[in-house]
């Protein structure tokens, strides 16, 4: 089996706050809004998995689904093969969850005290934790702070922390809910680090990592899955997501000649397609940047610059540009 | 599965490490509030001399009223308080301890450990236990050095078991407490009718018999009744455990049938939280 994660259909409604007069003119009725609808995505064992969409997309509800923390309505969950409705404590026994929310610690305890305490609730003895503790401070590079007052952590701190704590039953699958948030970027580069060095290429476990940031999901993530409002709009590699979301390729077209002239000639080559021009009073001394959208198998790149030749417009340049990140993710949840 | 002894003993040891760990860490938690800390010691010395001028208010005159527990009051009434204290506890420290995790935020973290759910909110408890016990043994202990309380002829051995069974019938009101707090957060229809009606009724302060009749038989409704006479006849009178039967048989049975439904009710309104998405809400 090399399934760790597998959702299909997996729908999930919450029941809405109420107020008085609705509850009085209608006691029975709920008002449920709708927060995952039909998921489908499959997690293949150690893979890096990104989750990925704006806030409100549903993400951490899928996650708190695969942790047995909310029960689906409708749809399968499994995690390593067992089902979360009926199988939660075998679960539990797999998965490391990184809550990205630090309230989540006894804030005034140390650092080691809350890890002993948690390590205790996960079935550690008090060798096997000490040893753990030990290895997991000094990987997250807490071990001189290990007896500080929580309240007393950075917020850097307490995100290494929370990592050193889902990890501490040594999970096959590593849950990260926004690990990165709130973090200053150094610190979000040094847990980026920590967690591509260490937990993927080192322990090759399968990481959850669940983000609204495009790049932090590309430089982590082998796949992505990208939610909005509760629905999979799109599910793969960066790569593919690119090419099925666009359909198209972009061209960057810098061209000598008169603007209307080129922008006419380029109009008559790829009727019915995108193209971005400057404004028309734009001079440049090194030339004008059009950018077109090319369909494919319906428009080719050499075509067009044979047009523009054939219409004495010099190409100073053409090149393939790949869609930025922010646009993709821009496109899909927009 | 296979267990070895030894992998059985280890799993022993890993669970009874549980209940330690909670104590641990809410004595740790505790500790760190110094002031308050102190306060709550300060605070037990304090209630002790209350009960004691107002013991001599009734002066050292048998009441009838309180001739079975053997007439001096304020003996009678540090017993009503001590057992209070444990009824107090055990209604508001499981809900308590369920909405202080939702407020903190501490709650799924603990959830999705390998900890199971009647553990949780047993153990969470055991420090509000623990204190309240050693209010209670403070109680006691100044009672009998400082005040003179007699309880030279106390069943200490018939009074121990009359806590444990009290403790745990308490507590399946306490852990049907939390269940509505898991679910409505807020405003907890089973602590105030229980809290009430036990002050009122349960003969904390006065003994049940002051009440009319038909009052009486609403109080003989409350598992506080059965626990203060209990332990008012095992402590005072010395009352052997073969006499003790009639306060010790309504106890069980309460105990027996309450606290597997508690947590059976517990278990339904986290399933029932993890279905609205509210476990964490407050």
């Amino acid at each position: 089996m090399s399934l760790a994660l597998e959702a299909a259909g997996l729908t999930k409604r919450f029941p809405q706050g109420r107020r008085f007069r609705d509850l009085l003119l209608h006691p029975l009725a709920k008002r449920l809004v709708t927060v995952l609808e039909d998921v489908s995505l499959e997690v293949h064992r150690g893979e890096v998995f990104g989750l990925l969409g704006p806030n409100g997309a549903g993400k951490t509800t899928l996650i708190k689904i695969f942790c047995t923390l909310v029960l689906p309505d409708a749809g399968v969950a499994r995690v390593n093969g067992l089902d979360v409705r009926a199988q939660g404590k075998a679960i539990r026994r797999t998965i490391g969850y990184v809550i990205g929310d630090e309230r989540s610690f006894y804030w005034r305890l140390t650092g080691r005290q809350n890890l002993r305490f948690f390590a205790t609730l996960n079935n550690l003895s008090r060798l096997e934790a000490d040893e753990r503790i030990g290895e997991l401070l000094r990987l997250t590079g807490l071990e001189a702070h290990a007896d500080r007052m929580f309240k007393d952590y950075s917020t850097g701190m307490r995100q290494r922390l929370a990592v050193a704590r889902g990890l501490l039953k040594e999970p096959d699958i590593l849950f990260l809910d926004e690990p990165t948030k709130s973090l200053d970027p150094i610190a979000s580069q040094d847990l980026r680090r920590f967690i591509r060095e260490r937990l993927v290429e080192g322990d090759r476990r399968t990481v959850v990592l669940c983000t609204n940031n495009m790049r932090e999901a590309a430089d982590l993530c082998r796949r992505v899955a990208v939610l909005h409002g509760g629905r999979v709009r799109a599910c793969g590699t960066l790569e593919e997501i690119q090419q099925t979301l666009a359909g198209r390729e972009r061209y960057c077209l810098r061209l000598h000649g008169p603007h209307e002239r080129s922008l006419g000639v380029l109009r008559g080559a790829l009727p019915g397609d995108e193209i971005d021009a400057p404004p028309p009073d734009t001079a440049s001394h090194d030339g004008l940047l059009f950018r077109v959208h090319l369909s494919p198998g319906r428009s080719d790149i050499s075509h067009v610059v044979e047009a523009l030749v054939r219409g004495n417009i010099r190409v100073q340049g053409c090149w393939r540009e790949e869609i930025p990140l922010d646009e993709i993710f821009r496109r899909l949840v927009g | 599965m296979r267990y070895s002894a030894g992998s059985l003993a280890e799993d022993w040891l890993t669970g009874a490490r549980k209940p330690l760990a909670f104590l641990a860490k809410d004595f740790v938690n505790a500790a760190s509030y110094k002031l308050a800390f102190v306060s709550q010691i300060f605070g037990i010395f304090f209630s002790v001399i209350t009960f004691f001028f107002m013991s001599r208010l009734f002066g050292s005159a048998v009441l009838p009223y309180l001739e079975p527990y053997g007439g001096n009051y304020f003996s009678f009434v540090l017993v009503g308080i001590a057992l209070a204290s444990y009824l107090q506890v055990s209604l508001n420290s499981f809900s308590a301890n369920i909405r202080d995790a939702q407020i903190l935020g501490t709650l799924e973290a603990v959830l999705v450990t390998q900890t199971e759910i009647p553990t949780i909110i047993l153990c969470a408890s055991l420090y509000s236990f623990a204190m309240t016990s050693v209010r209670v043994l403070a109680f006691l202990l100044f009672g009998v050095f400082v005040f003179g309380m007699d309880i030279g002829g106390a069943n200490l051995g018939g009074a121990a078991a009359i806590l444990l069974i009290t403790i745990i019938a308490f507590s399946s009101l306490g852990i049907l407490s939390a269940s509505f707090v898991m679910v409505w957060k807020l405003g907890n229809p089973l602590n105030w009718i229980f809290g009430n009606l036990s002050w009122v009724l349960g003969g904390v302060l006065y003994p049940v018999t002051v009440l009319p009749d038909w009052l009486q038989q609403v109080a003989y409704l409350l598992p506080i009744t059965y626990a203060l006479d209990g332990m008012r006849l095992a402590l005072l009178k010395g009352y052997p455990l073969s006499r003790l039967w009639p306060s010790v048989l309504p106890l069980l049975a309460f105990a027996g049938l309450m606290l597997p439904a508690s947590v059976w009710v517990f278990q339904r309104a986290v399933r029932k939280a993890k279905r609205d998405g509210t476990l964490t809400h407050y």
